[in-house]
């Protein structure tokens, strides 16, 4: 599938949808009073007309997306941290999963364990004083209270 | 009267200690992220403004609004040393500017850079000044049609000035008016499309959403090229002064550049970019030796550095007299002004004064600090260059982790920001641009009210639009736009 068939497909069906559930759930209401869903169900609308237009067009597109350009491990371990970072931010408090993003993270510095560990803490121990001492942003501090 | 009294009242305020601080973090930060690569200032800024709350209001816009033009300047530094953009606006500067550069000419590259952005920028802050007062008188009429034709003007430029396909960036627009409809419906008060999710009932972010889309995805883009080296440095020898004959070879593309640039920032979607782009196309176009263009031609430097910083400038005028941002950094100050419960539009001259003027006074000084700041400190921008981008990125996907958490201190912003970092990776991966779809989430909201009040007023009839005389010439405009592209080949970047 060439890059604009795929997206405009994707595109096709968020058109469909928001367009549907501006219909149906949010009510159109009258020119004289439009409702809801009447300004999503017309940008639905121009959002499928515009993926059909893409479709059309991309019958003659050949371009791919080449799959050898996506770093896919890389790609996994820093979605991955950033996601984890998140779901733990709140129960393990802001410095023990920055240090653990840290960590993670400056494997690709290539740099020695020493060092690696040592860049860790001590960025960890900046930012909070950046963060929590200076700013005086309220941060978790989590399960262990740090 | 008026203007010289605003003035007067504008620079009261951005010379009180305090305000001149900010000024001076703001230019300071702004250049900063000017000079890395991967990190542009619509994020940056995006990152800092939970950290502005506290700030009084003026303190708050001065700053960020330095992040913001004193990114201009920055750029150039790492596109002349280092032949990388350090911000989107600068790759042109690469061309000419790195190739001086190369010849051991990379101080008058940066000198002339520097200059060029200081005589652009205040130039445009100078005609900001005069025009948009006139601007709030005019604009001070408009009703809901004239707002709803004019944001779909806006909309349409948007979409015109796509360095891509114009249809994906149509999409794109429309995306972010659909992302905009998000949450509760300000007029019935019925949720939509929040699925139950408690942080989409007051809408999706916008700070996390530019955060995900510039930051975020962002870094996902460079992790590709983190085993290949840097670029080859070329270390700035001898004086940053730019000779008499490199000021004679300058100062037209500097004025033409001004003018260019400062027009082009006005337009939503054009910006800094296109400006430095068209500003690149002219010059060559003007120059006596076009081939010496890419060989290291120092109007290839002054122009299109003169341009962005104009249009830096530019951009300010839809947002200060019409509240519509004219690219995402200004969307995010529309979004700063409100948290700060001041309403961008024709109003924001007479309700707040020391606002309005004290921002744009708070701009002739930071100008001339980025001037003072820049030169010297080139020795600390080439140092900081030289740390390695796998050191570098962690920490700005902390600030943006950090950044997107403590705007509400809500988690489920974190996540809004993931997920619009991986849609980011994929637009730019399908070659879509993310631009459109910002400015049309900010104006999505607006666009709906408008159009919705319109037709309450007009008891349901669509006439309205183009029985009203300034209405119909905003959709007048914006069908030509629509309509020009199918005869005749757009080429605005093509041609550099």
């Amino acid at each position: 599938m060439s890059k604009d068939l795929t997206s405009g497909l994707f595109w096709f069906a968020i058109a469909v949808f928001v367009s549907f559930e501006g219909f149906t759930k949010l009510k159109l209401g009258t020119l004289r009073q439009p409702g809801p869903g009447f300004f999503p169900f017309w940008g639905g609308l121009f959002l499928g007309a515009c993926a059909l237009i893409l479709l059309a067009r991309s019958l003659k597109s050949r371009e791919r997306l080449g799959s050898g350009a996506i770093p896919w491990p890389a790609l996994i371990l820093v979605l991955g941290a950033l996601l984890g970072y998140l779901l733990f931010l709140e129960t393990l408090g802001f410095v023990i999963v920055t240090l653990l993003f840290l960590l993670a993270l400056f494997c690709f510095a290539e740099i020695g364990w020493i060092k690696h560990v040592a860049c860790s803490v001590i960025a960890t121990s900046l930012v909070y004083a950046l963060f929590k001492l200076w700013l005086k942003v309220p941060l978790p501090s989590g399960l262990f209270g740090l | 009267m008026d203007i010289v009294q605003g003035i007067f009242i504008g620079f009261q305020v951005a010379f009180q200690p305090i305000n001149l601080l900010y000024c001076f973090v703001g230019v300071f930060i702004g250049t900063l992220v000017g000079v890395l690569p991967g990190l542009g200032p619509a994020a940056a800024i995006a990152l800092l403004l939970p950290s502005t709350f506290a700030l009084t209001p003026v303190a708050s816009i001065i700053m960020l609004a330095g992040i913001y033009y004193g990114a201009m300047y920055g750029g150039s530094t790492t596109s002349i040393l280092v032949n990388i953009p350090g911000e989107a606006a600068s790759v042109v500067t690469c061309l000419d500017g790195h190739a001086m550069a190369r010849q051991g000419r990379a101080g008058p590259a940066l000198g002339i850079a520097a200059f060029g952005s200081f005589i652009a920028g205040t130039l445009s802050i100078v005609v900001l000044t005069l025009l948009a007062p006139l601007l709030v008188k005019v604009t001070l009429s408009f009703g809901p049609p004239e707002y709803f034709s004019l944001m779909v003007l806006g909309t349409t430029l948007v979409t015109y000035f796509t360095q891509g396909s114009m249809v994906k960036a149509l999409m794109m627009a429309l995306v972010g008016v659909l992302l905009g409809s998000v949450g509760v419906d300000s007029i019935s008060g019925r949720y939509r499309f929040t699925f139950g999710i408690q942080t989409l009932m007051d809408g999706v972010g916008l700070v996390p959403v530019i955060m995900g889309l510039f930051g975020v995805s962002e870094v996902l883009l460079n992790l590709e090229h983190l085993a290949s080296q840097r670029a080859v440095y070329a270390e700035p020898t001898g004086g940053l002064l730019p000779n008499r004959e490199d000021w004679r070879r300058s100062a037209m593309p500097i004025a033409r550049g001004s003018l260019l640039g400062f027009f082009l920032g006005i337009l939503p979607g054009a910006g800094a970019i296109i400006a430095s782009l068209v500003s690149y196309a002219t010059e060559k176009r003007f120059s006596k030796h076009p081939e010496q263009f890419g060989q290291g031609a120092i109007e290839g430097v002054a122009g299109p550095e003169a341009a962005n910083n104009a249009a830096a400038g530019g951009a300010f005028i839809p947002l200060l007299t019409l509240g519509i941002p004219a690219n995402p950094v200004m969307a995010i100050l529309l979004g700063a002004l409100m948290i700060h419960g001041l309403q961008p539009g024709p109003l924001l001259m007479q309700r707040a004064p020391d606002l309005f003027w004290g921002t744009i006074a708070s701009m002739y000084i930071g100008n001339a600090m980025l001037l003072v700041l820049n030169l010297p400190l080139i020795g600390i921008w080439t140092r900081l260059l030289r740390v390695p981008y796998a050191l570098l990125f962690p920490f700005i996907l902390l600030f943006c982790l950090i950044g997107s958490y403590s705007v509400s201190n809500n988690v489920g912003d974190g996540i809004v920001m993931w997920v619009f970092g991986v849609l980011g990776y994929l637009l730019k991966k399908f070659d879509y641009e993310a631009a459109p779809l910002i400015l049309a989430m900010v104006i999505g909201p607006m666009m709906e009210e408008a159009l919705r009040q319109s037709l309450i007023l007009s008891a349901g009839s669509f006439a309205t639009f183009v029985e009203r005389p300034i209405s119909a010439g905003f959709i007048l405009a914006a069908a030509i736009l629509l309509v020009l592209p199918l005869f005749t080949r757009r080429s605005v970047v093509a041609k550099t």
